[in-house]
Formats: structure tokens, C-alpha cells, sequence
């Protein structure tokens, strides 16, 4: 506005008052027109939040409200200051979390509650027929045809708007149903990384869990769990945090591509190289971090344990046995399990094979133990010239306290110790020891380095009297050092005499098989050992989990962690390995879990492992090709190891290693019932029923409907869309829908069968009753589900992130209310809650459900089975729960009080205490706290005088009070709890804090730094960064391990047979995808096999998804891969030209991105583009092309399913079965028709390649 | 003009009570006094073409029009701003007009949502009305011709608020430009706009030797890129500015 009309043009105001001697005069005209400055950026209020899910991130945002209305977001930079000479955290936030608030008001967002079409009309016609909705829910699903209808067009549109209330009564009555004849372990939910959004996941969890539904684990299905770390260290991950790179003297970032996935931690990165610090990239491709880095090598992908084994060759040479390292030394000694003795088992050649480890149990009198001395390992101690039990072994975890410690001391008398590292100066004698070597296997994408299959060393062996007669022992040291072939002066097969000879493991050895230099080999591992030598550890590798995602993974991860620990890197200051993928610390955990699985109101909860669940009953199984006898070591006797790798998984269900769900071939509340007709106990009627062989476990008959999982749920996660392996699997089998699946089951193939699992021509297809799925925006998943359900976005609900890469508690925060329909997924599940109690009555009661549990790690448990592995179903053994096969718990569920019981803090608490990592500790008081603080129930029943949980706000303050990581006073308790295991006094760590408190509006006032706890290996103080197994070094608090130490060896029967007993290199698989396929359906264009390599992006996933169109419009705005130059040349492709990219799995089609970054041999395609933006129809399958899982199957790995065995025991998203995708290959070439499958003439025909 | 309250009804989400109002939405239609016969006749085919189908493929095709995507979308500012920090601003500014004549929002919807601001100005004076429409012309006929060339009857909608606006709408060149218009999912545009082009160091230099490489390419992009038909936002100067309500007495 001009204010043309306001302003005198002819006349003016008398002379106004003037001040500051004429400088200064006052006017009294209009000044509206700032006004439009200063509205522009005006606002009501400012609200912290953050973006959740799964970005590490957890970066502080202020999010401004106008009116009502999210207007826009900036960095909130007050974050508590670091100490001096370390630089701050912020700024925090990367453009991608810059770009969030649009999606808030977006055309994409989710507005109302969502049904698919043929499914609300069954319902509705259903219940104007019953007006009981569980008979209405009975006669859509009983009837096939009906129940056919709507899953076969599941992904194909189709929705219509409903309300709260129906979605609410469909689901209750769907689970009502499924519960009464199927059983409460056919009711499935997922949802990932718990640490971002605890309280929303809680909320899922929560209703599942009293309901006695199974959650599925995300950490082991993503691959970011890496195995080799609960193997070596008895801890899922515990990485440092980002700041402690900057205590770092000597980084290598290991596939790890820092500046893209990490944006706003890189900042400490690249700040300590002004300090000084050598960093060196290792990734295949010319990425981002290699720009970053001062050296790059670039290894063949798939090849990085070649690499390792060549560092470690040369580590071991030249600082423990060349010119031995005094703090290396003296560090491996004491927190490691070198020093301890092995058992060698004699071949009938007259060499041997590494064994067990040597345990009391096995000398007379067990050498002064009795609690647990099959438990406890032996090592030599040079003081007393003897063999000595060390204190600090899992033996002496349980069942007795005090010497649960890793102090240089005896366990007997408590003489102190020097254990032998070498034997070689006290040996009885020198035998011949056999080591497996993979690195020879034939693989036509790989070279090869060809050598035997076994390779011998000769080693220093003693000989000691056993129980059992007469045994030779050596050291996991001289192990270690003869596996990556150092010299010893007592030769063998293929000794190395120089770096440049061609011998396993030598600088040399491995530059045929991953391309690297030798030069550069020698000069990093010299680089690395010697700056660690000199800084007391501080040399620190950050790795990718895309060296995790290969079917050996372990190989990858577990060669990289031995130079850490060969380097004393490992729990010291700027040392260590930095793994910072899918988990994310969930840092109050300990007071999150009653909150999520009900520990407060029922225990044990209900818990399966996703990758077994996915590979089971997705029928992946039905597919493997991968031969056992491809990955069984050259050592094993082949005979003993028959079956297809089903049969496994369902061998270690049956032992008790692995959990199950759904559990067993009946209704798990029928069977309580049948056992009490039976006048037996639940327990003893089911191991009766088991042994007889009239009740099977339910992954022996999956595609008998009675073990169909019949519910699923599905929130915070995209699941069909960026983490569904086996994708086209999932959507035949268990949605029962189109798929693009060419590939040929073992009945067609004419393949190996399994033994333990009913094998039917046509294998079940959707499986899976109701599908539905919470979110804010149509994913895949919601394509494909019957109900969707609009959930609230990241600045519209209060809830609680944690990150690994900082030690910040942070909420998230409700700026406005969800906007239109959309509630917070504390409010759906509560929703779905109260509906379900008063649609139950009169189906469901107080029930009595049998639970099947494995033997769990940091539980008694974990030292089931100390010798050897039997299976009670092969008559080997009796099925004893807990001890040969699952515990059995029976849990009291009273379905009616469901909604009560969600909503307030249970008993058990108080009765049963609280805990988590093996150690519990009485919180009465946190509960009195909550109930003051919440309020409690008034009304009568189930929850009257019980702390409400109300609010997602109740919900944190209740993980908040009971957490020792926000409650100094808790912390204090763990650490005194945890001080009786180790008989060491820890409280102090804690001590300064007792009184604060950490409440979820100080969080909103500023992020908090957490209170160090037990439930974490590091320390958050004053002093130091948070750094993983910090306190298992400096504290003498053991590792969760066998030994008690960090463990480079391995030595459960399984790891033995598999080859894995120790580090090596082994070859990626042939998953034997692409021959079937190649050149079968030809549309004149020339085809090449390539490697499928699928790393995190730069434009979408961790805060914002890639169908975001700012990150479209930075990408190239729809699916891409990336190729080299030189295989593009190969089969004329060119820049941007669409492709198809296939396999017997499935196929995708997609753009192409010719660069020269790629290396030959492998192609790219980032993680988790969706297939609702620009996909057209693939020519080999005819339908639409899939995503980058479309072309993978799930392929378990053995080890991984090895249970009962200390670190090696089942844990929920801590150890497991992984699903691994990389060995993957694929068949590239130019597309001939863009068939769009629209009907809209926007087909065209490509160019034939040239 | 409560024919613009017809024209909301039947713009929300069709619900059993549309279905039954069938009637009484036709006799409103037919004494009105402002839609032009063949306007009035349109909206009465299109009343019964949805009052007489089943509720529930009603329902499905409504949602897969305008509840995904963003080319029908009945947000006004998704077709003016997009993704633009500007739109939170815009929607601040469309409530303030709504309270400066006493009403607040009693549904969860978004000020711009179509339905609504057309129930607000079906209680305004007919001049104010007038002017308001004509300021959303250009957003009314892009979505009419869109939703002709889905062949969807909701065009009628659009055309009888284009009617009342007195704007004269170049129908056959909006209709050719939609016609060329390539569905806002689809690659081919996206990717056009999105594309990375590759930098050519020889080719194009000589033309604009002058000019650094960068320029000229990013001139030469924007011009092929403001050539490119497709569903983009429009950039409509006085967004929804409120001119005939304004702060004019002041």
C-alpha cells in the first residue's frame, strides 16, 4: 500500500519537537507500512523438535508456529558447551531435515483414516448381517473368496476415507478374531529404531505386547546389526560418539561415507585434521569421504577382510612380534582372550584342528570351582608357572558374586597374575595345526588366490591332564599369529618371508584380490599400529555398514576389529571402532523397555527375530539355493551337516536359540486350556506334547493356515518400500498379491528339500489377514495395506529421540495439533486399545498364554549349553526347557483390562524391580515419583491408584524416571548393583549426579547430556567423550563374553564347523540369480552381470524420504543407479537412458547414471527410492518395476542362529539372524519400451543400444 | 451466493448425506439467479451422476483425484506456492481475513482448502465474491482443464466458479497447454525439469564466448526450462491478496 491518501501533500504538522541538539526530531506519521517487515517474520511461538525414525542425527530444530499453523524451521544452536579444546556440536542439521515442514501441509500427507475399497465394503455388509464385529471380522476372512477379493488388488489403489471409530473397530475385531482361534502370536508388528520417537514405537509395542502380539526385531532384518560385535565383545554396538573423533590422532573411514550420511556430525571430522590427524578412506567407489580423506584406497567391493587380514599380517609382524609393542603387550594381555588356552582336536592326518576352549571343568577337582567351571576358561600364569582360572569369566557371572571382573587375579585364592600370551618359550611340543582358507574358492566375478584348503602351521603346544585323558592346549595369541601367517621360526605350509611373498595373509597375497597396492597395505597398517603405540590407542576406524551387509559379513567387521584391539585402540579415548548404523542408542533404555513391551504389567513379552520371521514366512526358504556345504569349513565333518538353511533356523528354534512367533503348531491359550483338562501343568504338557511329536513348532508347517501370521502392524517404518528383502516374496506370500517374482521354487527347480519343514507343491499365498499401517505420507507400505492410518508428522507430538553420535537427550515436541484427522501414534494405539477391550468381551477373558523363550544373553540362560550342540527331536537329548529347548512362561493376560493396563504403570515394578544387561535394582520409589508427578487412576478396576499414562508426555516421564541414563538416582543403584557382580566399587561414577533429574520439559528447555549407567559401556563426564567399552577397560567391568575378555576366537562347535572360528577371508556367495535369467527374455539389447550394491543416499531417507521434491529436484528426480564407464561402453548404454535391471528375484527399472566414480564390475542404486514416484513397467516381468530390494532374498547364515552360548545367546535385535544383500548380482540393459502401464499413450521406444 | 455453498458440498469428500440432499441441492440450483442455464443443467448431471452411483466407488475415485498427488489438489496454495517456505505465510494471511469477519476454522482443514474458502464467500457480498474468484481464476482453469483431461465430471465444478468470475478464460489454449501437460508423476517430466545436465566445455562456449560457461548455460537452462510444460505452481503475483476487504479504510 502506498499510503498515497495518509500522507499531507499540502499542508504539515506544526514544527515537531527536536531532541539531541536537532539529531534527533519526533514525527508522529504512520509507520504501518513496517508492519509488512515485521509480520513477514513474526511468529506466535517457537517449539524445539527434531526428526525422527532413523536419522542418527537428533538435531535440534526450532519450529515456528503463526497462527496455528508450522510456517517454517531453523537450527537451534544452544546446545550445552563442550569442554575447552573440543569443538561444539553445533551447527546440527543438514538441508535434508531444512526441507522437513513442507511435508506437514503437503498434497502427499496423509489426511484421514484409509481403508481399501472391497474391504470396507465386505465390513460393512458384514455387519449389517452381525452386529458383532468379530463375527463380522469371521465372516469376511473364513470366507475364501471374500478374503480373496481385497488381497489380490492390495497395491493397486483403491482407498476411501473412514473414520476413527470404524478403523478402530476393524482392527479390534480383526486381532479379537485372530487371537481367539489362531492364537496371540499371529498378531505381528514392526517397527524400527526405537531411539528416535521411543515413546511412539513404546506405543505400538505397548499394545502388542499385553495383548501378547510379537514384535519383530529391525536391527538384525536391516543388516546394520553386525554379529561379529555381540561375538567379540558380548554387546550389540556401542560405538563413541562423534566428538571423540577429535580425539582421535589416525581415522579410517571404512566404507563409512561420512560427509553424505553423517552431515552433520563430519564437522568433527574435518576439524581434527587441523589438529594433525591422518585420515584414510576405504571405499570401492570414488565417494564423497574419499574426497574428504588424505589417502584413498579403493579395494574390489566385497574383498575389504582381504585387505584386513594383510594390515593385521603386518601389525602382528612388526609390533607384537618383530619389535613388540609394550603397551600392545600388556593390553592384549589383560583385556583380551589371548592368553587363554584352546584344546586341539587330533585329525586322523596327524595334524589338528583348533577346539574348544579349555575350561576348569575339564582338570580334576575343577581346578578349585564348582559354581559353573564348564564356564570358566584357563590360561597359564607365568608367576606361578600353572594353570590358573582368571577371574572375570561368564562362569563367574552366575551364581555366585565378586569375581566377575577382569583384575589380574586367580579366581581361588586370589593370587595375582601374568598370563602367557605365547607358549613358544614353554612348550611340550610342536604340532601341526590346520587353519580353513576360503580364499581360494572359485567365484567368476572374484578372483581367487589359490592355496590348499587347509593350511597348517606349526604351533607351540603344552599337554595337560584332563578329566578326559590326556589334551594338548595352545594360546588364542599363537593361534591368532599362525592364522595370519607370521613366521614363527617353526614353519609349515606357505610361510611368509617377506610382505612380498605370495602366502596368506601377506601385503602381497591380497592384491589380486582387492586391486590395492601392497606399498599402501604396509604403509597404512605401519601408520595405524604406530600411532596407536605411541597415543595409547588412539587410532579409530569408522565403518559403513555396507561392509555389514555381505553375506560374510562377520569376515568384514570382525578383521577391522581385531586390528583395534591387536592395537589396544579399543575402550580408549579417540580409539575404537565407530559403527553408527540402524540401532542408534537408545540411551534410557532401561527405563524405556517396561514402557514399550509391559514389563510392568505382564513379563516375559512376546519377541521374534525379523530376518527368521521374513525368510520363513515370506516363503523365501522355498527358493534357497545356497548349498550348505558352499560355506562349511574344509575342517568339518560334511556328514553331520545335512538340510537345506531352513532346517537349521528351525533347528535352533527347537533348541532354544533363536525365538518364535507365531510359536507353535496350536493356539498358545488352547494349549494352557488342554494342559489344564490334562490335570498337567502347562509346561509339562507341552514339552509332553512336543516329545510325542503331536505338537510341532509352528516354522515346521508354515504354509498350514493354523501358522499363517494373520495381523500385522506396521508403523515408523517403510517396510515394503525400503527394508523388505525379498520384496516381490513378501508381496506373493504374504499379501498374496501381483508380484514380479521369475523365480523357481525347489519343487520346480527340482532342488534340494528340507528335512524339518513340510514341504507343499504350492506354497500359501496371503498369508496375512490385515495389514495396517501408521504413517504420514502414502509409502509403499500404505499401497499395499487394507487400513492406513494418518499418523502425526515429527513437529506435531511430544516424544524422545536419542543418538549414538552425541550424548543429548532431545524431544520432540508438539508445535500444533495433527493436522486434519491425523492423530500421534500414542493416541492411535490407544485408540486401538480401548476399542479392542470392549470388542473382546465375551471372546476373550483373563487368558493363560504359554510363551516360548529363548535362552536369552545377560540371563542364566546364556549358559545352557556349554558343551556341544543335541537336539532333543533327533533323540539326542531330553527337551528340558531353558536348557535344550525354550524356556516356557505362562503369561495371564486379561484382555478386557487391556486398555487400563495401557494406560497405567503396572505392578510388576514394584514387585519385580527393574533392570536391563543382567543387573536389577528396586525402583519403588521412581514408581511413588510417577504417581505424584501423573497423577494416578481414580476410577475402579484394573488401573485405580497406578500412575496414569495418559499423554505421550506421562509415557516419557516415565521412561525419564526410570532410566539411570536421566535419573542420577537410578544410576547410582545400577552401579551399585552392577558393583556386586565385579566386587569392585563403581558407584562413583555416578555419585556427583545422584540428585538430577531429568523431567521432558528440561529436555524441551535445552537438550540434556545423559547420566553414564551400566547399560552402557562408556562414560558421559566432564572429562571424557563417551567411547564404547571404556569402562570395560578402565573399570575392569568384564566384556559379556566367555572369557570375560574380547574375544578373537570363537569357539562354539557351529563357528568351528563354518569356518569362523577365526578371522579370515572369505569370497562373496553365488546366490545363483542371474545365470537362470541372463539372455532368457532378450529385447535385442546386450545384457551385463553386476554387482548390487545399495548404499544410503545423499537426497532422501535419514529425515526426510526421497519422494520429497526438493530431493527430488537435487537427484535426478525418480530411481537411478550408477555405472561405470567402462560397462556401460560394454553394452551400449548411455547417460539417463531407462534400463532394466533384473534377477531371478525380481526387477526394476530405472535411469542410468554413467560416472566414472563407479568402479567395473558393480552397480548402485541408493537405498529407498519408492516406487510411487516415476516407475514404469519392467519389460521381463510385465509389472511395475520394483524397488532396490526387488532383486534380493533373504539368505540366513548358521552362525547367526547360534544360541545358549554366553555372547553367542538370542537377544531382541542383538544377535540373530541377519539379512544380508550384497553378494547380490543383477543383469543390466537398455530397455526397449517405456511401457508406463497407464493407459495414457505416454509409451515410447528407446533407442537400441549402440 | 449460495450456489457457491452448493458448489463446496459438492467438492468435499461425498459422504451419505450428499447422496441424500440430492434433491434439495438440485431446487437451490434451479433459483439461482447468478449460473447461467447451461452451468445450472451441467451441475444437475453432475448431481446425478454422483447421488445415483454407489457411495463407495464415489468415495474411491475422489480420494485417488485429490487425496494423493499434488496436481488436483484442492489446497489453493499447493497449485501457487508448493513447496515454498511462503505457503505457511499465505495461509496465515487467508485466516486473518477469515477473522476479520468473525469466523474461525471449525473443521481440521487448512484455510486454502477449496470447499471452505468457497462456504466463506458464499455469505459475502456478491462484488467482494466476484473479485475473489476472478483472483483464483487462473488456479480454477488449470484445474478444470486438468480434470477434463481425466475426464472426470468434477470439472463442472470448476467451470460454473470460472462462470461467475467474468473472467474470460483462453479455454482452447489452457486446454492445448494442459493437453500437452504431462501428468505431474510421470518421469519424464520431472526429470526434464531435475535433469543434472552435463557440463560441455566446447560445444555452446563459442556462441556466448563472453560469458562464463556457467552463465550461460544456467540462462540457456532456465529459458528451456520456462518452455517446459508441466504441472508446475503457478506464479501468480497477488497470491490471494485481499483487495476488495483490504485495510482500505485506514
Amino acid at each position: 500500500m502506498s499510503h498515497l491518501l495518509d500522507r499531507l501533500k499540502y499542508l504539515k504538522k506544526q514544527k515537531p519537537e527536536s531532541f539531541s541538539g536537532g539529531h534527533g526530531q519526533t514525527t508522529d506519521e504512520s509507520r504501518d507500512w513496517e508492519d509488512g517487515y515485521r509480520q513477514r517474520w513474526q511468529h506466535d511461538k517457537v517449539v524445539r523438535s527434531t526428526h525422527g525414525v532413523n536419522c542418527t542425527g537428533s538435531c535440534s530444530w526450532k519450529i515456528y508456529v503463526k497462527n496455528g499453523l508450522i510456517t517454517w524451521e531453523t537450527q537451534q544452536t544452544d546446545y550445552p558447551r563442550t569442554r575447552p579444546d573440543l569443538p561444539n556440536h553445533e551447527p546440527r542439521g543438514c538441508p535434508r531435515g531444512a526441507s522437513y515442514s513442507w511435508y506437514i501441509y503437503s498434497a502427499n500427507r496423509l489426511k484421514y483414516p484409509t481403508v481399501r475399497k472391497r474391504l470396507l465394503k465386505l465390513w460393512r455388509e458384514a455387519k449389517a448381517r452381525n452386529s458383532d464385529p468379530v463375527a463380522a471380522w469371521a465372516s469376511i476372512v473364513e470366507d475364501d473368496a471374500r478374503a480373496k477379493s481385497y488381497k489380490s488388488v492390495r497395491g493397486q489403489g483403491g482407498f476411501v476415507r473412514s473414520s476413527w471409530d470404524e478403523v478402530n473397530e476393524i482392527i479390534a475385531a480383526s486381532n479379537t478374531y485372530t487371537i481367539k482361534e489362531h492364537g496371540p502370536d499371529r498378531v505381528i508388528g514392526f517397527s524400527p529404531i526405537p531411539a528416535m520417537s521411543m515413546v511412539s514405537y513404546a506405543a505400538g509395542a505397548r499394545y502388542l505386547s499385553l495383548i501378547g502380539g510379537a514384535c519383530l526385531s529391525f536391527y538384525d532384518w536391516y543388516c546394520d546389526l553386525p554379529p561379529a560385535s555381540p561375538m567379540t565383545w558380548g554387546e550389540q554396538t556401542d560405538v563413541p560418539e562423534s566428538a571423540d573423533w577429535y580425539n582421535s590422532n589416525y581415522i579410517i573411514a571404512w566404507g563409512s561415507n561420512v560427509p553424505q550420511t553423517r552431515t552433520p556430525d563430519a564437522h568433527f571430522f574435518t576439524e581434527v585434521r587441523y589438529k594433525g590427524t591422518k585420515t584414510v578412506g576405504i571405499t570401492p567407489d570414488y565417494s564423497e569421504v574419499a574426497k574428504l580423506c588424505d589417502l584413498w584406497l579403493n579395494p574390489k567391493q566385497g574383498t575389504d577382510a582381504a585387505l584386513s587380514m594383510a594390515f593385521g599380517h603386518v601389525i602382528l609382524k612388526e609390533f607384537h612380534v618383530d619389535n613388540p609393542s609394550q603397551y600392545f603387550t600388556d593390553y592384549v594381555r589383560k583385556t583380551t582372550d589371548m592368553p587363554f588356552l584352546v584344546e586341539l582336536e587330533a585329525r586322523e592326518d596327524g595334524s589338528y584342528a583348533a577346539g574348544r576352549f579349555t575350561r576348569a571343568s575339564d582338570f580334576d577337582a575343577g581346578l578349585g570351582q564348582d559354581n559353573n567351571p564348564e564356564w570358566k576358561t584357563v590360561a597359564f600364569d607365568e608367576q606361578s608357572n600353572s594353570f590358573v582360572v582368571p577371574n572375570g569369566s561368564i562362569g563367574f557371572r552366575w551364581g555366585e558374586k565378586g569375581k566377575w571382573n577382569t583384575e589380574e587375579k586367580e579366581a581361588s585364592e586370589g593370587r595375582s597374575t601374568t598370563l602367557k600370551l605365547s607358549l613358544l618359550d614353554s612348550h611340550d611340543e610342536v604340532v601341526s595345526v590346520g587353519f580353513p582358507y576360503f580364499g581360494g574358492e572359485e567365484n567368476e566375478h572374484f578372483t581367487n588366490n589359490k592355496f590348499a584348503d587347509v593350511v597348517h602351521h606349526n604351533l607351540p603346544a603344552k599337554r595337560i591332564n584332563t578329566v578326559d585323558g590326556e589334551k594338548l592346549v595352545v594360546t588364542v595369541y599363537d593361534l591368532m599369529l599362525a592364522n595370519y601367517g607370521i613366521d614363527r621360526g617353526l614353519g609349515g605350509d606357505f610361510v611368509a618371508t617377506s610382505y612380498d611373498d605370495n602366502a596368506p595373509y601377506t601385503p602381497a597375497w591380497q592384491e589380486p584380490i582387492t586391486g590395492v597396492k601392497r606399498d599402501v597395505v604396509i604403509q597404512v597398517a605401519r601408520e595405524f599400529a604406530d600411532n596407536a603405540n605411541k597415543t595409547k590407542g588412539r587410532s579409530m576406524v569408522i565403518v559403513g555398514a555396507g561392509m555389514n551387509h555381505w553375506y560374510h559379513m562377520d569376515m568384514n567387521y570382525r578383521g577391522l576389529m581385531n586390528m583395534l584391539i591387536m592395537c589396544g585402540c579399543v575402550g580408549q579415548s579417540g580409539g575404537g571402532w565407530a559403527h553408527y548404523v540402524g540401532q542408534e542408542k537408545l540411551r534410557p533404555q532401561c527405563g524405556w523397555l517396561p514402557l514399550a513391551f509391559g514389563l510392568d504389567w505382564q513379563r516375559p513379552p512376546r519377541h521374534m527375530n525379523g530376518t527368521s520371521f521374513f525368510y520363513n514366512h515370506s516363503s523365501q526358504w522355498r527358493y534357497e539355493k545356497l548349498d550348505v556345504d558352499e560355506i562349511l569349513s574344509p575342517l568339518a565333518d560334511k556328514s553331520k551337516w545335512t538340510g537345506s538353511l531352513i532346517d537349521y533356523n528351525v533347528r535352533a528354534e527347537r533348541m532354544g536359540w533363536l525365538p518364535s512367533a507365531p510359536q507353535l503348531g496350536t493356539n498358545p491359550l488352547e494349549l494352557t486350556k488342554a494342559a489344564e483338562a490334562a490335570g498337567k501343568s502347562p509346561q509339562d504338557y507341552t514339552v509332553e506334547q512336543l516329545k510325542s511329536g503331536a505338537l510341532s513348532f509352528a516354522c515346521e508347517d508354515p504354509d498350514n493356515p493354523k501358522n499363517f501370521p494373520r495381523n500385522m502392524f506396521v508403523w515408523r517404518s517403510n517396510l515394503l518400500g525400503s527394508s523388505g528383502k525379498g520384496h516381490e516374496y513378501l508381496l506373493k506370500y504374504l499379501l498374496g498379491t501381483n508380484h514380479g517374482l521369475m523365480n523357481k521354487d525347489l519343487g520346480e527347480d527340482n532342488g534340494k528339500k528340507p528335512e524339518e519343514v513340510i514341504w507343499n507343491d504350492k506354497g500359501a499365498e496371503g498369508k496375512v489377514d490385515l495389514l495396517v499401517t501408521l504413517d504420514f505420507r502414502m509409502s509403499t507400505t500404505c499401497l499395499y495395506s487394507d487400513i492406513v492410518l494418518p499418523t502425526a508428522t515429527w513437529y506435531e507430538k511430544d516424544d524422545l529421540n536419542t543418538s549414538d553420535m552425541h550424548p543429548f537427550i532431545h524431544p520432540l515436541s508438539a508445535a500444533t495439533d495433527p493436522a486434519w484427522e491425523a492423530r500421534s501414534d500414542w493416541d492411535i494405539y490407544k485408540g486401538i486399545a480401548e476399542k479392542f477391550s470392549e470388542v473382546c468381551v465375551g471372546h476373550l477373558g483373563v487368558e493363560k498364554d504359554i510363551v516360548t523363550v529363548p535362552m536369552q544373553h545377560d540371563t542364566p540362560g546364556e549358559l545352557a549349553q556349554p558343551m556341544g550342540v543335541l537336539d532333543w527331536k533327533k533323540g539326542e537329548c531330553e527337551p528340558v526347557p531353558g536348557k535344550s529347548m525354550p524356556n516356557l512362561a505362562v503369561v495371564e493376560r486379561d484382555y478386557p483390562n487391556t486398555y487400563k493396563r495401557f494406560t497405567s504403570v503396572g505392578p510388576l515394578l514394584e514387585s519385580l524391580g527393574n533392570g536391563g544387561k543382567g543387573i536389577t535394582w528396586d525402583t519403588k520409589e521412581e514408581v511413588d515419583f510417577l504417581k505424584k508427578l501423573n497423577w494416578t487412576h481414580t476410577e475402579e478396576g484394573a488401573s485405580e491408584g497406578r500412575a496414569k499414562l495418559e499423554t505421550a508426555i506421562d509415557a516419557a516421564e516415565m521412561i525419564l524416571s526410570l532410566a539411570p541414563e536421566t535419573n542420577g538416582t537410578v544410576a547410582v543403584k545400577a552401579w551399585e548393583a552392577l558393583g556386586e557382580y565385579t566386587g569392585l566399587d563403581h558407584s562413583h561414577l555416578a555419585k556427583p549426579k545422584e540428585e538430577e533429574k531429568i523431567r521432558f520439559r528440561d529436555v524441551q528447555a535445552q537438550p540434556r547430556k545423559i547420566i553414564s549407567s551400566p547399560t552402557w559401556s562408556g562414560l558421559e563426564d566432564e572429562h571424557v567423550s563417551y567411547n564404547a567399552c571404556y569402562t570395560n577397560v578402565h573399570e575392569l567391568i568384564p566384556w559379556r563374553t566367555v572369557t570375560g575378555r574380547q574375544q578373537f576366537y570363537q569357539d562354539h562347535e557351529w563357528m568351528r564347523d563354518f569356518g569362523e572360528s577365526l578371522m579370515s577371508y572369505r569370497p562373496p556367495i553365488n546366490t545363483k540369480s542371474v545365470n537362470p535369467i541372463m539372455n532368457a527374455k532378450p529385447n535385442g539389447n546386450p545384457e551385463i552381470a553386476l554387482n548390487w550394491i545399495t548404499p544410503h543416499q545423499k537426497w532422501g531417507i535419514h529425515s526426510t524420504y526421497s519422494d520429497n521434491l526438493i530431493m527430488l529436484t537435487l537427484s535426478r528426480g525418480g530411481p537411478i543407479i550408477w555405472m561405470s564407464e567402462v560397462d556401460a561402453a560394454k553394452v551400449g548404454i548411455e547417460d539417463n537412458d531407462w534400463v532394466e535391471i533384473f534377477n531371478t528375484n525380481g526387477a526394476i527399472a530405472a535411469r542410468v547414471v554413467v560416472s566414472q566414480r563407479v568402479n567395473e564390475g558393480m552397480t548402485m542404486m541408493y537405498h529407498a527410492q519408492e516406487r510411487i514416484v516415476n516407475v514404469p513397467g519392467a519389460e521381463t516381468t510385465g509389472t511395475r518395476g520394483g524397488i532396490h530390494n526387488s532383486v534380493t532374498r533373504v539368505c540366513p547364515k548358521p552362525t547367526h542362529m547360534i544360541g545358549g552360548y554366553a555372547q553367542q545367546s538370542y537377544g531382541f535385535n542383538y544377535y540373530g539372524t541377519v539379512g544380508s544383500n550384497r553378494d547380490e548380482f543383477v543383469v543390466v540393459r537398455k530397455m526397449k519400451n517405456i511401457d508406463w502401464l497407464d493407459g495414457e499413450d505416454n509409451n515410447t521406444v528407446q533407442e537400441a543400444a549402440k | 451466493m449460495r450456489n457457491l455453498k452448493i458448489i463446496s458440498a459438492l467438492m468435499d469428500y461425498p459422504e451419505a448425506e450428499l447422496l441424500e440432499g440430492r434433491q434439495e441441492l438440485i431446487d437451490e440450483l434451479r433459483d439461482d439467479v447468478f449460473l447461467e442455464e447451461p452451468q445450472k443443467a451441467a451441475l444437475i448431471e453432475f448431481i446425478d451422476q454422483i447421488c445415483t452411483s454407489d457411495l463407495l466407488d464415489v468415495q474411491e475415485e475422489y480420494v485417488s483425484l485429490f487425496d494423493r498427488g499434488r496436481s488436483h489438489s484442492l489446497l489453493l496454495f499447493e497449485h501457487v506456492h508448493g513447496e515454498s517456505r511462503d505457503r505457511g505465510q499465505a495461509m496465515v494471511d487467508l485466516m486473518s481475513v477469515y477473522e476479520k469477519q468473525g469466523f474461525e476454522i471449525s473443521q481440521r482443514e487448512l484455510p486454502d482448502y477449496i470447499p471452505l474458502f468457497l462456504e466463506f464467500l458464499s455469505i459475502r457480498p456478491e462484488q467482494e465474491v466476484r473479485q475473489w474468484l476472478a483472483d483464483i481464476s487462473h488456479i480454477l482453469a488449470l484445474l478444470e482443464a486438468r480434470l477434463h483431461k481425466r475426464e472426470s465430471g468434477y470439472a463442472v465444478l470448476f467451470e460454473a466458479l470460472l462462470s461467475l468470475t467474468g473472467v474470460v478464460v483462453e479455454r482452447e489454449e489452457l486446454k492445448e497447454k494442459v493437453a500437452s501437460e504431462a501428468r505431474d508423476d510421470t518421469p519424464e517430466a520431472l526429470d526434464k525439469v531435475w535433469e543434472e545436465e552435463m557440463v560441455r566445455f566446447t560445444e555452446g562456449g563459442a556462441q556466448d564466448s563472453a560469458s562464463s560457461c556457467g552463465d550461460s548455460l544456467l540462462t540457456q537452462r532456465r529459458r528451456e526450462l520456462d518452455s517446459v510444460d508441466i504441472a508446475k505452481p503457478l506464479h501468480i503475483q497477488p497470491s490471494v491478496q485481499p483487495s476488495p476487504t483490504g485495510t482500505t479504510g485506514s
